[in-house]
C-alpha cells in the first residue's frame, strides 16, 4: 500500500518494528552531528552575530541621538558654539596632536612642581645651598618648556580655530582634565544617565538627564546604544577633525570670572551706551566672528548667539534681523529712536521687550557685563548688515 | 491557543510586546468593564507592559501553563485508556464501538508497536527542525520591546490571525472576546453534539461539509487579520515603511539587505529608472544636470531640505546623480521604489522617490527615502474618484503673481479642479512661454524617513518573505 493511503487508513507507514527502530536511529544520529557540527562552528558563528548586535546597537543609537540630542550637540556630534559641547571631537577621545611636546612638558611641570613645593615647604625650608639648586634647575626646566613650546607652535597655528573654541593643546584630553579614571564609556554613559544639572550655570541649558531610573524617558539599554554610537566616533583624528568642532567643553567656571577680564565691559544702561557710541566704529567681521563663536569677547567664554538664533525656532533668525527692526520692530515701539539703539537694548537688557511668539528670560541678560564697548559696536554693524 | 499566548511575549522584542498588546486590550474589553480591567491589570501588572509584566508572563508560561497542559494530558489518557482505540471507520461495522472489542490478532499494543513508532516520529521531526533552523530560518531578536515606537502593521502570530481579522468586523467586545470563545466552547462540545452512529465519511456529509466551511472561514478569517487587509495607511506612509521596515514575520525594508560598499553617498532619484524604462530606452540617460535645475525652479529642492531639516539632516544643496555603475544592488532598490510608486500611481500623482545617503561616520551611513507627489483627495481613507475613474488632484489658490491665498482662519485655500487666469472676455490668459497662467498650483506634498546603517549590520532577505 502506498504511502498516503497507509496514512488515511490509520496504518502504520512503516510496518515493520525494525525498519522504525532503524530510521529512528539514523534520525537520532544524524541530529547530533548536524548538532555536533554546529557547535564546533558556534565561536565563529557567535562572533559573527555579536559583531552584528554592536553593528545594529550603533544604528538605533544614532536614531536616537539624531532626536534627542542633535538639537544640542548638532547634527553631526561636533556641537553647536554656546550651546553644548562636541562629542565627535578628539578631546573626548583623548587625542593628543603632539605628544612629543606634551609627554615631555608635562613630566618637566610635574618636576616644577615638586621643586617648588620643596622650596616653599615652610616647615622644612631648604638650605640656601639648595635653594639656588632649585633655582637653577627650575630654571634650566622653564626654558626647556619654552623650547617645546616653540615646537609645538605650527601645530598651534592651524588649530588656532578650535583654540577660540575652548581647546587646549597642551591638555588635550577631557576625561584627563575632569580627573576621570575610568573608561570613555563610562564617561559618556554615567553623563547620559545623571545629566549635568550644575552645568546650567555655564551653559544656557544644562545636559538633561536622560535615565529612566533618574527620571528621564530613555531605557538603560537605549542609553548603551547612544553611548556605542558615539564612541563609534573614535577615530585616528586629523586637524581638520579638530578645527572643525564648534564647541570643546568648558571647564566649570563662572563665565563672567574666567577668561578675558582687565577690560571694561558696556554694563546695561542703553542711554549711556548710546551716548558713547559714535566714538567706536563697528567691524562687521569681527562682529559675525564674535556672533558664530570664533573670537573671543571682553570677557568670559563665547557668546554662544547662534546657539538660540539659528532656524527661527528658539530665537528669532539671525537672516533679515535688520530689516525686521526697521519695517516692523521700530514703527511699532516708538521709544526706540533708532535700530541701532533697539540692537543694542535687544542685547543688552534683552526683557525689556519680548519678541512676540518667543519666550521671556531664555536669552541670558548678562551679555552687558561680557562685551565691551568695541565688542557691541562689531555685532551691531554686522546685525545691520543682515537686510535681506 | 491559550496556551501559546504568554510564550509570545518571552523574547521581549518589539513583535513581541506589540502582539501581547494588543491581547492584553482585547481581554480588556471582556465585559463587564470591572472584570476587563481587573484581568487586564492582573496580566501586564501595571498600565503598561514593562519588567514586571514580562515576569508575569513568564512565571504564567513555566508554571501555570505547564501546570494547565499535564491536567489536559492527564484527562487526554484516562480517557484513551478508558475507551481504547478504534478501527478505522470503514473496518468496523455501524453503530458498532470496536475500541477493546478489536479481535487479538488485529489488536495494536502501546508497548512496543506505538511507543516506536512514537518515538521514531520524534527522531525524525527533530532533525527536519534541527534541519530547517541551521540553514533555512533565522530567528532573529526584533529591536528591544519599546512602547514609544508602534511599528507599522503589527500583527499578532499567525494562529491568532483569524480573531485580529474577526476584530476588523465591527464591536470589539463581541468580536474580540465572545465570538472566540464561542468557537472553542463549540470545539470542546463538538463531540457531544455530534454524536452520529455511524464514523463513515460518507455518513458524515453534513459534518465534513461544517468542517470545510469552518476550515475556510478561519483561513479568510486570518487573511482579513494580516496588515494588508482594511487597515488605511497613507500610500506615502505605506511606500516608505516599505523602503526602511525593521525586519519581521519574513519582510524587511528593501533597502536595507543593500551591502555596505554600494551604499555610496550621494542622491539618487526614481526619475532615473523612469526616464530608462519608458521615456528613452534607446539611450538609457536621465539629464541630470537638467533635472536638478527643474527641481530647483520648481520647489521641489526646497521641499527636500526642508523636510530632511526636520528630520535632523542639515543639507544645503540638492544635486542628484546616476547610480554608480559598481552598486547593482543600490539600483535594484531604487528599481523596487520606483515600481512601488508606479502600483500607488492614483494616490501619488506625479509621485516620485529619493534615496539620500549621507555618511555619518567612517562605518555608519544614514539612508533617507523621500516621497515627493501632488495630492490627491482622499475620501474615508480612499482615493476618491471622478466619473472616469480617475483621482482629484488638489489645487491651492494662489492670487495673479503666485502667491498662495488664505481664508478668514489663515489657512490656504484648496480647490478640486485647475483655475486658468481669464482676461476681460472670457479668454485664458497665456504667458510668454504660450502656456495660460494659472491661478492654482497643484498641492506639492513630501515625506520621507531614515535609517542607518552600519557596516556589519547585515540584514539580508528572509526566506518566504518580501
Ligand atoms: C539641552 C541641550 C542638550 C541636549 C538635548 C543634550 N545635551 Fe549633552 N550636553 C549639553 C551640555 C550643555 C553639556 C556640557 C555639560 C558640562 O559641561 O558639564 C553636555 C555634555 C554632554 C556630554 C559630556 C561631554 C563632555 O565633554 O563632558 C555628553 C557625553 C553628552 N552631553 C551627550 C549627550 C547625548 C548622548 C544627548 C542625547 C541623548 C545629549 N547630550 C543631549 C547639552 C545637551
Ligand atoms: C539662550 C538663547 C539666546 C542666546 C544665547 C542669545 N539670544 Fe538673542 N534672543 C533670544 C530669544 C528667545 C529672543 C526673543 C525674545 C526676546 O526678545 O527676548 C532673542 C532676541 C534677540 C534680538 C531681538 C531680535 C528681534 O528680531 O527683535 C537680538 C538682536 C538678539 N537676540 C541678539 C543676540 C545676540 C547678539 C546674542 C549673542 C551675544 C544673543 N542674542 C544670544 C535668545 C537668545
Ligand atoms: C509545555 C511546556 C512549554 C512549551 C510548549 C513552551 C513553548 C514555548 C514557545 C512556543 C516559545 C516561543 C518562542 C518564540 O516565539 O520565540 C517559548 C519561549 C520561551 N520559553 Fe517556553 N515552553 C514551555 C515551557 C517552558 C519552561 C518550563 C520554561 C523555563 C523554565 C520556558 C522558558 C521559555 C523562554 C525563556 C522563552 C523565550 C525564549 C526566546 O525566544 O528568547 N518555557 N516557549
Amino acid at each position: 500500500m502506498g504511502f498516503f493511503s497507509r496514512l488515511l487508513n490509520g496504518q502504520m507507514i512503516f510496518e515493520r518494528m525494525e525498519t522504525r527502530i532503524l530510521v529512528g536511529i539514523v534520525m537520532f544520529v544524524a541530529t547530533m552531528i548536524l548538532i555536533g557540527w554546529v557547535a564546533i562552528n558556534e565561536g565563529a558563528r557567535m562572533a559573527a552575530f555579536d559583531r552584528q548586535f554592536a553593528a545594529r546597537s550603533i544604528e538605533r543609537g544614532a536614531a536616537m541621538f539624531s532626536t534627542y540630542c542633535s538639537t544640542c550637540h548638532g547634527n553631526d556630534g561636533r556641537g553647536i558654539g554656546g550651546k553644548a559641547p562636541g562629542l565627535n571631537n578628539p578631546a573626548l577621545f583623548g587625542h593628543d596632536f603632539i605628544p612629543e611636546v606634551n609627554g615631555p612638558r608635562n613630566a618637566l611641570i610635574a618636576e616644577r612642581t615638586t621643586l617648588e613645593n620643596e622650596a616653599n615647604d615652610g616647615e622644612n625650608p631648604p638650605t640656601d645651598e639648595r635653594r639656588a639648586e632649585i633655582d637653577a634647575r627650575v630654571n634650566e626646566i622653564n626654558t626647556q618648556i619654552a623650547d617645546l613650546e616653540q615646537q609645538a607652535l605650527p601645530f598651534i597655528s592651524q588649530a588656532q580655530d578650535a583654540m577660540v573654541r575652548g581647546y587646549d593643546p597642551y591638555r588635550p584630553s577631557r576625561l584627563a582634565n575632569v580627573r576621570w579614571g575610568s573608561s570613555v564609556f563610562n564617561y559618556v554613559y554615567s553623563t547620559l544617565v545623571h545629566g549635568r544639572p550644575v552645568s546650567s550655570g555655564y551653559w544656557p541649558d544644562p545636559m538633561p538627564n536622560w535615565a529612566q531610573q533618574s527620571g528621564g524617558p530613555l531605557r538603560d539599554d537605549q542609553l548603551r546604544d547612544i553611548t556605542n554610537f558615539i564612541l563609534n566616533w573614535n577615530r585616528d583624528f586629523t586637524i581638520e577633525d579638530l578645527v572643525s568642532v564648534q564647541q570643546f567643553a568648558v571647564e566649570p567656571c563662572d563665565p563672567l570670572a574666567c577668561g578675558g577680564g582687565g577690560v571694561e565691559t558696556v554694563g546695561n544702561d542703553v542711554a549711556a551706551i548710546m551716548e558713547q557710541f559714535p566714538s567706536v566704529t563697528g567691524d562687521p567681521n569681527r562682529g559675525q566672528a564674535l556672533y558664530n563663536n570664533s573670537a573671543l569677547p571682553a570677557r568670559g567664554t563665547v557668546l554662544g548667539c547662534t546657539g538660540c538664533h539659528t532656524g527661527g525656532l528658539q530665537a528669532p533668525d539671525l537672516a533679515g534681523t535688520w530689516t525686521r527692526v526697521l519695517n516692523e520692530r521700530l514703527p511699532a515701539l516708538p521709544e526706540y529712536a533708532s535700530g541701532e539703539e533697539y540692537l543694542v537694548n535687544s542685547i543688552v537688557r534683552p526683557n525689556d521687550y519680548i519678541v512676540p511668539t518667543y519666550t521671556a528670560g531664555l536669552m541670558p541678560n548678562n551679555f552687558g557685563e561680557r562685551l565691551s564697548l568695541q565688542d557691541l559696536a562689531d555685532i551691531v554693524v554686522y546685525l545691520m548688515s543682515q537686510d535681506q | 491557543m491559550l496556551r501559546r499566548y504568554p510564550w509570545c511575549l518571552l523574547p521581549w522584542d518589539q513583535l513581541a510586546l506589540w502582539a501581547v498588546t494588543i491581547g492584553a486590550s482585547m481581554v480588556e474589553a471582556s465585559p463587564p468593564p470591572i472584570v476587563g480591567q481587573t484581568l487586564n491589570l492582573l496580566l501586564r501588572g501595571g498600565p503598561d507592559i514593562g519588567a514586571n509584566g514580562l515576569l508575569r508572563f513568564y512565571l504564567l508560561h513555566v508554571l501555570a501553563v505547564p501546570a494547565i497542559l499535564f491536567v489536559f494530558l492527564g484527562v487526554h489518557y484516562y480517557k484513551v485508556v478508558i475507551h481504547g482505540f478504534s478501527l478505522p471507520p470503514q473496518k468496523e461495522n455501524i453503530g458498532e464501538d470496536t475500541a477493546k472489542r478489536v479481535p487479538l490478532d488485529k489488536r495494536v499494543y502501546y508497548i512496543p508497536e506505538i511507543l516506536t513508532s512514537e518515538i521514531m516520529w520524534i527522531a525524525v521531526t527533530t532533525f527536519v527542525l534541527v534541519v530547517l533552523s541551521i540553514w533555512f530560518f533565522h530567528a532573529p531578536l526584533e529591536n528591544h520591546a519599546d512602547s514609544q515606537v508602534t511599528p507599522l502593521g503589527t500583527t499578532a502570530p499567525w494562529y491568532f490571525l483569524w480573531i485580529q481579522g474577526a476584530l476588523k468586523l465591527g464591536d470589539k467586545v463581541f468580536w474580540g472576546i465572545i465570538f472566540p470563545t464561542l468557537i472553542i466552547i463549540l470545539l470542546m462540545v463538538w463531540p457531544y453534539v455530534d454524536t452520529q452512529v455511524s464514523r463513515r465519511y460518507a455518513h458524515r456529509r453534513l459534518a465534513i461539509t461544517i468542517g470545510c466551511l469552518f476550515v475556510s472561514i478561519m483561513t479568510i478569517l486570518s487573511y482579513m487579520g494580516l496588515s494588508e487587509y482594511g487597515v488605511t495607511t497613507s500610500a506615502d506612509t505605506e511606500v516608505l515603511h516599505d523602503a526602511v521596515r525593521e525586519p519581521a514575520y519574513g519582510y524587511i525594508g528593501f533597502i536595507r539587505p543593500v551591502p555596505f560598499d554600494q551604499l555610496v553617498p550621494g542622491m539618487y532619484s526614481t526619475e532615473q529608472i523612469r526616464i530608462e524604462r519608458e521615456v528613452n530606452p534607446a539611450d538609457f540617460q536621465l539629464d541630470f544636470a537638467a533635472f536638478n535645475t527643474e527641481i530647483d525652479e520648481n520647489g521641489q529642492a526646497d521641499g527636500i531640505i526642508e523636510q530632511l531639516q526636520l528630520q535632523y539632516l542639515s543639507m544645503t544643496d540638492v544635486a542628484f546623480r546616476p547610480v554608480p555603475s559598481d552598486a547593482p544592488e543600490l539600483y535594484r532598490a531604487l528599481e523596487e521604489y520606483y515600481e512601488l510608486l508606479e502600483s500607488e500611481r492614483q494616490e501619488l500623482r506625479n509621485g516620485w522617490g529619493a534615496i539620500i545617503i549621507t555618511e555619518t561616520q567612517p562605518n555608519l551611513v544614514r539612508v533617507d527615502a523621500v516621497v515627493l507627489w501632488e495630492e490627491v483627495l482622499i475620501e474615508r481613507g480612499r482615493v476618491a474618484l471622478d466619473e472616469n475613474g480617475n483621482a482629484i488632484p488638489r489645487f491651492y489658490r494662489v492670487s495673479e503673481d503666485g502667491t498662495p491665498l488664505t481664508d478668514e482662519t489663515g489657512k490656504p485655500i484648496i480647490v478640486d479642479a485647475p483655475e486658468p487666469l481669464l482676461d476681460a472676455s472670457g479668454n485664458p490668459v497665456l504667458d510668454e512661454s504660450g502656456q495660460p497662467r494659472m491661478l492654482t498650483i497643484p498641492v506639492e506634498r513630501v515625506n520621507s524617513q531614515y535609517i542607518y546603517l552600519h557596516r556589519n549590520a547585515e540584514y539580508f532577505f528572509l526566506p518566504g518573505g518580501g
